[in-house]
């Protein structure tokens, strides 16, 4: 198995490409548009990969995304979660919790994560080469190394989210306690976000990977006993907005053009 | 280029390189391509030590991007691109121009009908005299536009090299000259790791 | 096995056949006789290239192996030609 990390560090922004050497097949997770389509491209040629599939964790908000220019651009899917499908104005191949996908030995499974945003999900990846256990976990922005995804980023209409923030921070706990964390402690955590990114709290580590053992024990915003607590610790531990944060989510969301976010100064 | 200015282009004698990997390239190609590998790291370098510098050509990359790249990176090297095929296979199909395809087999095919087929080995010259396929001949993989004398033409010529890389490439070309060719996909690797019979020495 | 320790190291992953053996000819060219040269590489073909290079040049193929995301690394001795 290829698994690669590309770090854009303006942003403290991770995507990832995972690929099976043997059947030369690649996808790529949460890709950015300022590195780049052709970035992408030319990483899986170079490696004589064809790129089959285009997953994200979630639309957005921080980081103007290039998963359907990508997607387009090699004809394969752009993969979402179900329960994006309303929220977003494009076509996407929708994905549902504990669906998985094989390139070769390489199994990526679907494991919902709602919270930070309704549609999140993260990706469990197996190499069965090597074992039958799953390896690592994109785990997007439902948990960082030392904090996880912030709940209260919303943009537009009410209607368009029917999750409010307190219910958010709920099911962003819910989702690390209940599912993430069930995951072996071994299994490696890579997020789309570490350091400096305003996606999560005060306590997220520069350091772009750790293990589900490590932030069982030492992630302060998991340590919380429960759900209320919790909500409250993320909320007196927040960082300022993103910049753009709305529009950014606006053209992500296909509701904006890539000119309007550009006459925006975006 | 649009698939007919590419057309044109070939009926005035520019060559086709086309950058994907073998495996799609023996599938389908256009008419008289010849399959070259992309990469960044050592396309200049591979192809300034086998592709003849006096052709024109046109270069077919999948997605445009790579293809983009590659002109530039043709171009730096002092080969002459006239452009690349905007939109690739689905573009050439989709104007009804016609595909050709390189038989693909593997070694275990191979072995089971070695007394059919003319083995040629693309590689270098310590490579096939450290080991080669029984009544292989070697042409080796930087000389393959020059007329080649097959030493039994009656055969169906079997292309190989280590892997599939240099062989694609070479069959392509003798695809492209009116040779009925297959390309041997696994190569040396394949036939060595199964246990098959490996002659030494040149003859 | 005993552990080999490398002089220098070659990395010629993304290379495409023949380029890790005509790299690691130029590399191990600049080195010492009994010095260690590592090479990584990609490219399938190597595993036939190596053991006929070493054969070729008299250079010492002490070892191979194959990493589990197919990473091949080879591990070569240089040994000085006698005119």
């Amino acid at each position: 198995m290829i698994m690669k990390q590309f770090r854009y560090e303006p942003l403290a922004q991770a995507s990832y490409l995972v690929a099976c050497p043997r059947a030369k097949e690649a996808v790529i997770v949460d890709p950015i548009e300022d590195l780049g389509s052709d970035f992408y491209v030319l990483e899986a040629a170079d490696l004589g990969l064809a790129i089959v599939g285009v997953f994200e964790t979630h639309v957005h908000a921080d980081y103007v995304s290039c998963a359907r220019e990508l997607a387009e651009m090699n004809g394969v899917p752009h993969h979402l979660h179900e329960r994006a499908e309303g929220l977003v104005k494009y076509d996407f191949t929708p994905i549902s919790d504990g669906q998985a996908f094989e390139i070769g030995g390489v199994r990526i499974e679907a494991m919902y994560t709602p919270g930070h945003t309704p549609e999140h999900t993260a990706y469990v990846i197996t190499d069965t080469a090597r074992s039958e256990e799953p390896w690592f976990i994109l785990t997007g922005d439902s948990l960082f190394v030392g904090d996880v995804g912030r709940p209260d980023l919303l943009v537009g209409d009410q209607s368009l989210d029917v999750m409010d923030e307190v219910e958010r921070a709920a099911t962003q706990y819910r989702s690390v306690t209940d599912k993430i964390f069930t995951l072996p402690d071994h299994v490696e955590v890579f997020p789309n976000h570490y350091g400096g990114s305003t996606c999560g709290g005060v306590n997220m580590s520069g350091k772009a990977s750790s293990t589900i053992a490590f932030e069982k024990r030492f992630n302060l915003a998991m340590r919380q006993p429960d759900a209320q607590s919790f909500g409250l610790f993320v909320k007196e531990t927040a960082k300022p907005f993103p910049d753009n944060y709305a529009r950014i989510k606006s053209y992500n969301l296909g509701l904006i053009s890539k000119d309007a976010l550009k006459e925006a100064g975006v | 280029m649009t698939p007919q200015e590419v057309r044109e282009a070939t009926q005035e004698g520019a060559v086709v390189l086309d950058m994907r990997p073998p495996k799609p390239f023996a599938k389908e190609h256009i008419p008289g391509a010849v399959n070259f590998q992309f990469n960044r790291a050592d396309l200049a370098e591979r192809a300034e030590l086998s592709l003849p510098q006096d052709n024109d050509y046109v270069i077919h990359a999948e997605p445009d991007p790579i293809a983009k790249v590659a002109v530039k990176l043709l171009h730096e090297a002092g080969f002459t691109v006239v452009g690349f095929l905007e939109g690739g296979l689905k573009a050439w199909k989709a104007a009804n121009l016609p595909v050709e395809e390189l038989p693909l087999i593997d070694v275990d095919q191979l072995k089971d009908g070695l007394d059919g087929y003319q083995v040629v080995d693309t590689r270098e010259r310590f490579e096939f005299k450290f080991g080669h396929i029984p009544h292989a001949t070697l042409l080796e993989w930087t000389e393959p536009w020059a007329a080649f004398e097959a030493a039994d033409d009656s055969k169906p010529l079997a292309l190989v090299c280590g892997d599939q890389v240099r062989s694609s490439y070479v069959a392509s070309v003798m695809q492209r000259a009116g040779k009925q060719t297959s390309l041997v996909f696994g190569g040396m690797v394949d036939w060595i790791e199964r246990g098959y019979p490996v002659e030494k020495g040149v003859s | 096995m005993a552990q080999v320790q490398e002089t220098k190291t070659l990395d010629a992953r993304g290379l495409l056949c023949p380029m890790p053996i005509v790299k690691a000819n130029k590399e191990i060219k600049g080195m010492e006789a009994g010095e260690v040269l590592k090479i990584l590489a990609t490219d399938r073909g190597s595993i036939v290239d190596f053991p006929a290079w070493a054969d070729d040049t008299g250079h010492e193929l002490m070892e191979w192996h194959e990493e589990d995301d197919k990473t091949l690394v080879f591990y070569v001795r240089k040994v000085e030609e006698e005119d």
